[in-house]
């Protein structure tokens, strides 16, 4: 019986198996990783993140050659528990090359504590499979198990520097408020069940459309809301569900763990935070586009989104202004970005909702993603490499006279800097364009002034930040010198994250003239 | 009286409710790490009686997945909660301030 079983699995038609063989290696890489901790001899040790990083780029590899083989001929997988989503193949790719940067970043700042250090990569590979299933899930029990395993592997990423009661509290704070959203979107997700599972609605269901289809199933979720039974039930369930997505995205009033958060969280799982749990939101706004766009509960939704979006453009903006802690600014700054990446979802909706699906619409969305993670990642590699012992306080203060300590981490800064603060000709301009020309296009006018007044706001911060590295001199402590003179003088910056920081930085300039790779991408995915 | 569905998706929506205002209202930590398993349950509760009603069986599977999940995130969160304890010497969500600008 068990080996029927298995041989029926493996030779059913589509040998589902091979879809998601990336993510297979990457929990395989991370199993493997422990044993190398416990089977190497001390001097191998130092190198297990050099093995990941390695691993991670044969993985990157596989799972090309995975999405080049899914993107157009299969729509769903695993009997509907998985799906070829909107993006999903994007963000697969997406997703192994944010945790190959966070393994960067992290090499460098968990060198600065004591911790253990095997164990991290281990968390970040894992939360890395789990952020791809994510972005192909097409079912709500799929959904939910892949996102707690993001969060939960983020309960103890955050909480890891556990020496320093900043980073134990900003894991408190994400844990209270995660289990918080966690709980609405579950309570969501029931709610949606009970009407999509409601027997009154199979009459409804085109045999075309696969019939008898699991409840919790995106398609059948679907037609329990055209079929119009209960719409109170289930607007409330798709807004709570809405609220758990928004919390990991940091849409405003969702956005309250952020600063803290980010603040006390190591520098490289800010970053992981900000760019890869923020992704993985979108990833699961774009996979649920059709029961946002496409049913009756867009009157209600859509209303909802758009509130949140203003609010959390205005907010971040205007939070940014007064911080004077580099990981608070770039938390809400981030905050703000998710509200740019939102008005360009909101224009898709918008096109979408009159004319259908066109595959042109996400251009804008993944070319500001894109240019978000290489300017990101470019100013949370500097941060990672000026914070001194104390990773939670790293203060304006401490970018005084970087220019003059180290050009080249200046000219990193001033790259990234730059492009988040959408600075022509940096990549990170034209990623704000395609957002602001497709919401003129969709016809959202109030909104594009909101955001290019947010933009103006943001180069004040930003700059604030450029000017403390570029233009004020570090005043050495009048107190005996056991203060040490400047965090700069420690910086010793390693040959590989140089080359990284160089690529991200050209990466970022580059783009900015010179789109078509980026465009090529998008095309080959059949995503613009 | 019969119980119905809708008697059953009241009561967890009660428990669902003062849940989410236990979370926001009480102070100490560990009180509000039952409110956080209180939502929880109110939602198996009522995707159990979703699940009864509607004739599906989907339901009672994914109450096992809610439960699994559920114990991971007490383990992680019980350890950080232990170990914050150990350094700070307290529980109390209004004393932990430390992270403001």
């Amino acid at each position: 019986m068990t080996t029927d079983f298995i041989t029926t699995t493996a030779q059913s038609g589509s040998n589902p198996w091979s879809y998601i063989l990336p993510e297979i290696s990457l929990g395989g890489l991370a199993l493997l990783l422990l044993v190398f901790e416990i089977v190497f001899p001390k001097t191998l040790k130092r190198h297990i993140p050099t093995l990941s990083i390695i691993a991670q780029l044969g993985i990157l590899v596989l799972t090309v050659c995975a999405a080049m083989r899914t993107r157009g001929n299969v729509s769903d997988y695993f009997y509907g528990m998985l799906a070829n989503n909107t993006g999903a193949q994007f963000m697969r790719i997406f997703f192994v090359i944010v945790s190959i940067l966070v393994h960067g970043l992290a090499m460098i700042s968990l060198k600065k504590q004591r911790v253990p250090r095997t164990e991290f990569f281990h968390i970040v590979l894992v939360i890395t499979a789990a952020m791809m299933l994510l972005a192909q899930a097409a079912n709500f029990l799929m959904l939910f198990v892949a996102l707690e395993t993001v969060t939960v592997g983020f309960y103890i990423l955050i909480s890891y520097y556990r020496a320093s009661p900043l980073s134990l509290e900003a894991g408190l704070k994400y844990l209270i408020l995660g289990a918080l959203s966690s709980g609405l979107l579950l309570f969501g997700i029931v709610l949606l069940y009970g009407v999509a599972g409601n027997p009154d609605i199979m009459s409804n269901i085109p045999l075309s459309e696969g019939g008898f289809r699991d409840p919790l199933g995106f398609e059948r979720v679907f037609f329990g809301f055209t079929s119009g039974i209960n719409p109170f039930l289930a607007n409330t369930g798709l807004l709570l569900v809405l609220s758990g997505i928004a919390f990991k995205i940091g849409l405003v009033p969702f956005q309250i763990w952020i600063p803290d958060v980010y603040q006390g969280a190591p520098t490289p799982v800010t970053a992981f935070l900000s760019v890869g749990s923020k992704t993985a939101g979108f990833a699961v706004l774009l996979s649920l586009l059709r029961i946002i766009v496409f049913t009756p509960a867009a009157k209600v939704v859509v209303p909802f989104l758009v509130v949140m979006t203003f609010a959390t453009i205005i907010f971040g903006n205007l939070a940014a202004l007064t911080q004077h802690n580099v990981k608070r600014i770039m938390g809400l700054s981030g905050v703000s970005h998710a509200g740019f990446i939102m008005i360009g979802v909101l224009s898709m909706i918008s096109v979408m909702s009159e004319e259908g699906y066109k595959s042109g619409l996400f251009t804008a969305i993944f070319v500001y993603l894109i240019a978000y993670a290489l300017a990101s990642f470019a100013v949370f590699g500097v941060m990672a490499l000026v914070a001194g012992e104390s990773d939670a306080e790293q203060e304006l203060s401490d970018y005084h006279g970087l220019s003059k300590r180290s050009p080249f981490l200046a000219g990193v800064l001033a790259v990234g800097l730059g492009s988040l603060a959408g600075i022509p000709p940096l990549f990170g301009f034209m990623g704000k364009l395609l957002v602001f020309i497709s919401a003129f296009q969709a016809g959202l006018y109030g909104m594009l002034a909101v955001a290019i007044l947010g933009v103006v706001v943001s180069i004040y911060y930003y700059f604030g930040w450029l000017r403390a590295a570029f233009f004020q001199n570090w005043q050495t402590p009048t107190t005996p010198s056991d203060v040490p003179a400047h965090p700069a003088d420690r910086i010793r910056v390693p040959v590989a994250m140089k080359a990284l920081l160089a690529v991200l930085a050209l990466a970022s300039v580059f783009f900015g003239f010179y789109q078509k790779p980026v465009m090529d991408l998008l095309v080959l995915l059949r995503l613009a | 009286m019969i119980i119905g569905l809708y008697h059953y998706i009241a009561l967890a929506v009660t428990l669902f409710a003062i849940g989410f205002l236990g979370v926001l209202l009480r102070k100490n930590t560990l009180i509000i790490y039952m409110c956080l398993e209180l939502m929880l349950v109110a939602a198996t509760l009522a995707l159990v009686a979703f699940s009864h009603h509607n004739g599906t069986v989907e339901g009672n599977v994914f109450v096992f997945f809610i439960l699994t999940v559920a114990a991971a995130e007490v383990a992680v969160g019980l350890a950080i909660v232990v170990t914050l304890f150990r350094k700070r010497g307290t529980v109390d969500v209004a004393k932990l301030n430390a992270l403001k600008n």
